[in-house]
């Protein structure tokens, strides 16, 4: 099998490395390596951690390959191993905080260690703001907002990359955007245009008790 | 109109009805009468409709991102190397079956029947199917370390005492010794005879692939504190000597125990020992094994009694950067 424009398929690529074909997964690797890096880095949001994150994955995808049973597609496999070592590290982290360096440049929980690097775009500072509020979530609401809203997987697919239902991605997606809103002041009623201040957020009953209430569906 | 302003309001399920998380569920009336009966509720939803709408818009609308060239290159340079060659085809996709060269604690999958018999041919103990994912590179990595053992002794003059460690497996010797420390698909066992601390537990041996017996059995970082020529110096390597503490180690179902014990601590699945060095730690004999799991790499400092137990007698721990 092949894909449309006559290259060679993820899958023929796999069976091509198990085969021995020393490029194969090579080339697996420069189809999405991109779109991996920017779940990591997103999820992370630490450069180095996401660098880590990103090659220990690969590498174990790469040493494992003979366990992928074509029960999804090759990215979503891939994607599923980036993402659960991004986790795994964020959990890591939680567990074992780190001594705050004197810049403060170390979090000692989930949120990251720093902002991803900024691209020069004209929205530079709205983009700033969204991804400092993203990198502000739960975990579990930021890693399936990453996928969903940021790098466009259907829900679906969301879901079977976190492993979790779909509608567990719904309502992470839902509540982290609800989140997102109240820290970004999107809330307003009809007609006062008013925006709500960054701290807003604080009053969200949304918290680690509430947030879990219905992720378990 | 604020968060602040929708107190009397849950928030988290309005959100779970807006994103169609509850549709198809009692919750979904629920909610709708709410927002149809109750204007706090109504006023909640036609804010945080919007809000989130904005909110999806902006996430959409961030910039693609182009994985870093230096990422790349370390990518690349990650996938050539041998570790992360890939293990065999299990044995229902292809024929005949061979050992795997990974710990893969609790895989079931990979316990085929093939694996099952060969170990009770074996003489092993029933349900040791994971422990024979190890037997081939560990015998071949005895072998490296008989090897390794036995050029100590010659350069410090003495008889060498390792016939039993080669005859655990002959076969292994040979390849061994034709592939010097260099072993694609299993641990590099090292004799660095490197007195290593919490501080440096997680630097060095650092060639640890394809070099040589001699110089793979010495710590490259000069951060290290590493005997600067251990091939020289087989007492400070404290790994020969006939009253070696790690002695016990150097049987490949011991260090099997052993390396069983590292996985279960670390309590992050399959484990894949990278290097296995008899050496030291603050002074004292110990085992310094390299390996990669799920979260990353790390090195772990353990002692003698490793594995006894099933207990890793672990010294310390780093993670590998």
């Amino acid at each position: 099998m092949t894909s449309g424009d006559g290259a060679p398929s993820d899958a023929d690529l796999l069976r091509a490395h198990l085969d021995g074909d020393a490029q194969a997964f090579g080339e697996i690797v420069r189809r999405h390596r991109d779109r991996l890096w920017a779940v990591a880095l997103r999820t992370v949001g630490d450069r180095e951690e996401a660098a880590d994150a990103v090659q220990d994955a690969l590498l174990n995808a790469h040493r494992n390959a003979a366990k992928f049973r074509g029960d999804a597609a090759v990215t979503t496999w891939l994607h599923r191993i980036v993402v659960n070592a991004c986790l795994d590290r964020i959990r890591r982290r939680q567990a074992h905080p780190t001594v705050p360096l004197p810049d403060g440049t170390r979090a000692d929980d989930d949120r990251p260690a720093a902002p991803e690097p900024a691209a020069p775009t004209e929205d530079h500072d709205t983009a700033l703001v969204v991804r400092q509020a993203l990198a502000d979530l739960p975990v579990e609401q930021r890693a399936a907002i990453v996928l969903v809203d940021v790098q466009g997987y259907p829900v679906s697919e969301a879901a079977e990359i976190l492993g979790v239902a779909e509608g567990t991605i719904k309502s992470r997606c839902a509540r982290g955007r609800a989140r997102m809103a109240v820290a970004l002041g999107h809330l307003r009623t009809g007609g006062d245009g008013s925006h709500g201040n960054h701290n807003a957020a604080q009053t969200v009953p949304s918290g680690p008790a509430a947030g879990e209430r219905r992720d378990q569906r | 109109m604020t968060g602040a302003e929708f107190r009397e309001v849950d928030i988290d399920l309005l959100a779970d009805y807006i994103g169609g998380a509850l549709s198809g569920t009692p919750d979904e009336s629920s909610v709708a009468a709410l927002i149809a009966d109750d204007p706090a509720w109504r006023a909640a939803y036609e804010s945080l409709s919007g809000g989130m709408a904005t909110v999806g818009a902006q996430l959409g609308a961030l910039e693609p991102m182009v994985m870093p060239d230096d990422v790349v290159a370390r990518l690349e340079a990650a996938l050539a190397s041998p570790i992360a060659a890939p293990d065999p085809i299990p044995a229902e996709l292809a024929a005949p079956p061979v050992p795997h060269l990974a710990l893969v604690r609790g895989d079931h999958a990979h316990d085929v029947p093939q694996e099952r018999t060969t170990a009770r041919e074996r003489g092993s103990k029933p349900g040791s199917a994971r422990r024979l994912r190890w037997a081939t590179p560990i015998a071949i990595a005895a072998g490296v370390i008989a090897f390794v053992g036995f050029g100590l002794d010659y350069l410090a003059g003495r008889e060498s005492n390792s016939s039993d460690m080669a005859s655990s497996s002959a076969a292994g010797e040979a390849q061994a010794r034709q592939n010097s420390a260099a072993m694609p698909g299993g641990p590099q066992l090292l004799a660095s005879g490197t007195d290593y601390t919490a501080s440096t537990l997680a630097t060095g041996p650092l060639e640890p692939f394809a070099a040589s017996a001699k110089s793979s059995s010495r710590a490259t970082d000069p951060s290290v504190q590493s005997e600067s020529a251990p091939m020289a110096a087989p007492d400070q390597a404290g790994s020969i000597s006939g009253d070696d503490p790690l002695a016990r180690l150097r049987n490949p179902a011991v260090l099997q125990e052993c390396i069983d014990a590292i996985a279960a601590e670390n309590s992050d699945g399959p484990i894949y020992p990278q290097s296995v060095d008899f050496a030291r730690f603050d002074g004292s004999p110990a085992l310094i094994v390299r390996f990669s799991a799920t979260q990353g790499s790390w090195a772990w400092a353990v002692g003698p009694s490793c594995g006894t137990g099933g207990k890793a007698n672990t010294l310390d721990t780093a993670p590998v950067r």
